[in-house]
């Protein structure tokens, strides 16, 4: 008997709608995949294509964004910038050999429990059928360039230094870097 | 690392306990980095548990908390109150949710366990990295301005002025009361609508704590939630509003005249006038655009007529500064220009008059003193009524103004109390009639063998052309057939549209742009917020927000006038929100791509700092800012790069 591929997928959740659909999801104990563990942010539009990119760095098999509906937005449109990263950030993942199938954007309302625990189970078993992520995990880190192929940082993706952009001179070498990775 | 922290797990009584290893939670998260103290209650929520995090918080000198318990919208804020009580920030703390979404979604003791330590350890790192916050007060004005004095702004005036506001009313028009001072009787009860204004706008004018600027326009707007600087504009009316009794003498006196508006071909109105008979306040205005005066005369006959010298010829226009701490935007609708859809003929074809218009000819004040008759004098014989006109189109509005029916209804009942014998055709697609008391105005009709319910295929199927005996109305019928009618009168329904001015006064007033298609201004929650928009401070109540009757207009009004009660307290600070975004300006390179994404205008650009800076008072925390900024430096204070970064570590760890 093999073995069944358990994927880690990471979910980022906006506080409004998602997370409490999820919260409403958990009061009415309708099952969810344990393999899946969410993020709390205030809203989708908070969710910086880095945090993605970020996450696949870390190791996870998937990675799921929740905001509310369209036109639900609890910040107006924040989902809509969320709407338009995700169109370039797909087109980023794909760069990398991820496949389109590993994110997913999806809207949830706060009522929505029902709803949040078939999104999540279909996307565990999406990744599951994919199934784990090879090859290309070692070469991809998040540096604060953002997404490099360098196999120094892959092996150490020193994250205190890079997200806190501690001094003016970490910002020059970024900027640098970044022209560095433009040319490549 | 300096960092303590301490992990507080709850068994939440079975729910937690029965569901996964609470003993190796603990053992798990005190190996975890930064951690010297991890330890489980069985309810962390109850006395007994709070004491013991703040008795701990204190013994163990921690800096970072994580209370592993229920969801963060259960007990984060009793949690951060305990922080407080134990000395320490409350933003020091970190809920990791493994009750809502753990305990109570996974089946299996072992799964929900390993994904609990996965919680647990993403909290640990993410609490790290907080920083503690504080929310910053701030004084403000408890005074208000309202704009506009129909029946959305005059119910929020009198609500405010109720609870010892000071505030101050400005309408664009000579006269207050809006659009419903122009009805004679109202849906759905066809009460009479002047009689239920009246002591309304009485009071308005009469109260000790409200000013009403009259012929005023609100031009500027400086300052934010709490303190506004508005500066307003009176136009001359040329008549002293505090002498002039209202005696008309002057306004018969003068010789300008020009065709009344309100029903086209009917009557004539003088330079020096007042729309019609009881408006308030009881005071003529001149109309310059038709003054002798104006084009070079040196007419002094109002003046000269005037018993009380109250003409005063010279006036100019003033503008006065006020100081407040809330707006409320009630400037009410505009009707479609039914001129526009050139298949009605209105404007072309004689006795097709627009709502607007019928209302006034209905009205006992009116150009024809309440009469319904042709422009030939004589008394109409059939009157089509035409429903959504504009409306439900894919060519003009696409929306529904809820309205129309009821009034197209109403205008049949009062066509019949008028004109026993005349035929009423009702041409409509579908009748809107919400309510309790809706039906109630078409049933009766339904029983009236001459009004005839000519249903079209659908909004618009319909046209009209003048023929020999008046008018003929061409429409598809639901059945699909061209049928022919012919009348002597069309009364047509346009629907609702957002007010011409909305878009200067949202960038005034700097709250979103109102809906490109309708207009209308936006509330921030259609359903929660509806009187709210993107900045606290500004609550718009009314037509000027979508389509309502009068019953929803005051109620509105009400509700503005509840938010700003509420929100601004005499002689209290306001506290705004700890969680709002952050630009480092070192960091800015000023691409200003935050203004364009943030949604409540929060940020604009310090021209002389030389980068974007974000104002508190409008920022709400949502952080799409940070998430857009190429180059790191906006943040989201509590969900910075480097809190989510860590989250994300501790989650796949």
């Amino acid at each position: 008997m093999t073995e069944r591929f358990e994927p880690k997928v990471v979910g980022f959740l906006c506080n409004w709608c998602s997370y409490e659909g999820a919260d409403a999801a958990g009061r009415a104990h309708m099952p969810c995949p344990s393999n899946f563990t969410p993020i709390r942010v205030m809203c989708s539009g908070r969710i910086d294509p880095q945090f993605v990119l970020d996450a696949f760095a870390e190791g996870a098999d998937g990675v799921l964004l929740l905001g509310c509906h369209p036109g639900d937005c609890h910040y107006k449109d924040g989902n809509h910038s969320a709407m338009r990263r995700n169109v370039l950030l797909k087109k980023v993942l794909a760069q990398f050999g991820i496949e389109e199938e590993r994110i997913r954007l999806d809207w949830v309302s706060a009522s929505e429990g029902e709803r949040y625990s078939r999104i999540v189970t279909e996307m565990v078993e999406a990744v599951r059928t994919l199934g784990p992520r090879e090859g290309y995990a070692a070469e991809m880190s998040v540096t604060e360039d953002g997404v490099g192929a360098d196999e120094t940082t892959a092996a150490e993706p020193s994250f205190d230094e890079s997200v806190t952009h501690a001094d003016s001179e970490a910002a020059k070498e970024r900027g640098e870097s970044l022209g560095a990775a433009g040319t490549r | 690392m300096t960092e303590r922290t301490g992990v507080f797990i709850c068994e939440c009584g079975p729910n937690i306990k029965d569901a996964m290893d609470v003993p190796e939670l603990v053992r798990y998260a005190s190996h975890l980095p930064g951690v010297v103290v991890a330890m489980p209650h069985s309810l962390l929520c109850s006395d007994d548990g709070k004491g013991m995090i703040e008795r701990v918080v204190r013994e163990q000198e921690l800096t970072g908390v994580v209370v592993a318990a229920c969801s963060p919208k259960e007990h984060e804020k009793t949690f951060r109150a305990v922080l407080t009580d134990a000395g320490v920030n409350p933003f020091m703390l970190q809920i990791a949710n493994i009750r809502e979404q753990c305990a109570w979604v996974t089946g299996d003791f072992d799964e929900a366990t390993r994904k609990a330590k996965r919680i647990i350890s993403a909290a640990v790192e993410r609490v790290e990295h907080h920083e503690p916050l504080t929310a910053t007060e701030i004084d403000c004005q408890a005074d208000v301005l309202v704009v506009g004095a129909g029946v959305a702004g005059m119910s929020a005036a009198l609500t405010l002025a109720q609870k010892g506001r000071r505030v101050f009313v400005v309408e664009k028009d000579s006269w207050i009361g809006g659009m419903t001072v122009r009805y004679e009787d109202v849906f759905p009860g066809l009460e009479c609508a002047t009689c239920m204004l009246e002591p309304m706008m009485d009071e308005l004018l009469h109260h000790d704590r409200i000013e009403v600027l009259t012929g005023s326009e609100v031009v500027q707007v400086l300052g934010t939630r709490g303190n506004y600087t508005a500066r307003v504009v009176t136009r001359a009316r040329s008549v002293d509003l505090d002498s002039c009794i209202g005696c008309g003498v002057c306004v018969e006196a003068c010789p300008a005249k020009q065709p009344d508006p309100q029903v086209a071909g009917m009557g004539e109105r003088s330079a020096m006038h007042v729309p019609f008979a009881g408006v308030l306040p009881n005071v003529p205005a001149i109309d310059r655009d038709i003054c002798l005066r104006t084009s070079g005369s040196d007419c002094e006959v109002c003046a000269t007529s005037c018993p009380f010298g109250s003409v005063v010829l010279d006036q100019e226009d003033t503008e006065r500064e006020f100081e407040v701490g809330a707006v409320v935007v009630a400037t009410g609708f505009e009707s479609f220009d039914a001129t526009v859809a050139v298949q009605y003929g209105l404007g072309e074809v004689s006795d097709v008059r627009s709502a607007e218009e019928f209302e006034r000819m209905l009205s006992s004040n009116g150009p024809t003193g309440g009469k319904v008759v042709l422009e030939s004098g004589e008394e109409p014989d059939t009157i089509a009524l035409i429903h959504c006109v504009g409306s439900r189109s894919a060519e003009f509005n696409d929306y529904c103004s809820g309205v129309c029916c009821s009034y197209m209804l109403k205008f049949a009942h009062l066509i019949r109390k008028q004109l026993p014998d005349a035929r009423i055709l009702d041409i409509f697609a579908d009748h809107s009639l919400p309510g309790t008391r809706g039906e109630h105005l078409l049933t009766p009709l339904q029983a009236d063998e001459r009004v005839e319910f000519l249903r079209m295929k659908g909004p618009g199927c319909v046209g009209v052309e003048a023929s020999d005996g008046g008018a003929e109305v061409t429409y598809v019928s639901a059945a699909g057939t061209v049928e022919k009618r012919q009348c002597d009168m069309v009364v047509l329904a346009p629907g609702m549209e957002g007010p011409r001015d909305a878009a200067d006064l949202a960038q005034m007033l700097e709250i979103a742009p109102p809906n490109e298609a309708t207009g209308f201004f936006e509330s921030v929650h259609s359903r929660l917020a509806p009187v709210s928009t993107t900045s606290e401070g500004v609550y718009v109540a009314g037509a000027a927000r979508g389509p309502c009757d009068i019953e929803a207009a005051v109620a509105q009004g009400q509700a503005a006038a509840g938010k700003v009660l509420s929100g601004l307290v005499p002689g209290e600070r306001l506290t705004l929100e700890a969680t709002v975004a952050a630009i480092e300006g070192e960091r800015c390179s000023s691409c200003g791509m935050c203004i364009s994404v943030c949604p409540f205008s929060a940020i604009q650009h310090d021209d002389e700092a030389g980068h974007s800076v974000v104002e508190e008072t409008l920022c709400r925390g949502c952080g799409t800012c940070a998430a857009t900024c190429p180059s790191g430096a906006a943040t989201a204070r509590h969900f910075n790069d480097a809190q989510v970064y860590a989250e994300i570590r501790g989650v796949l760890r």
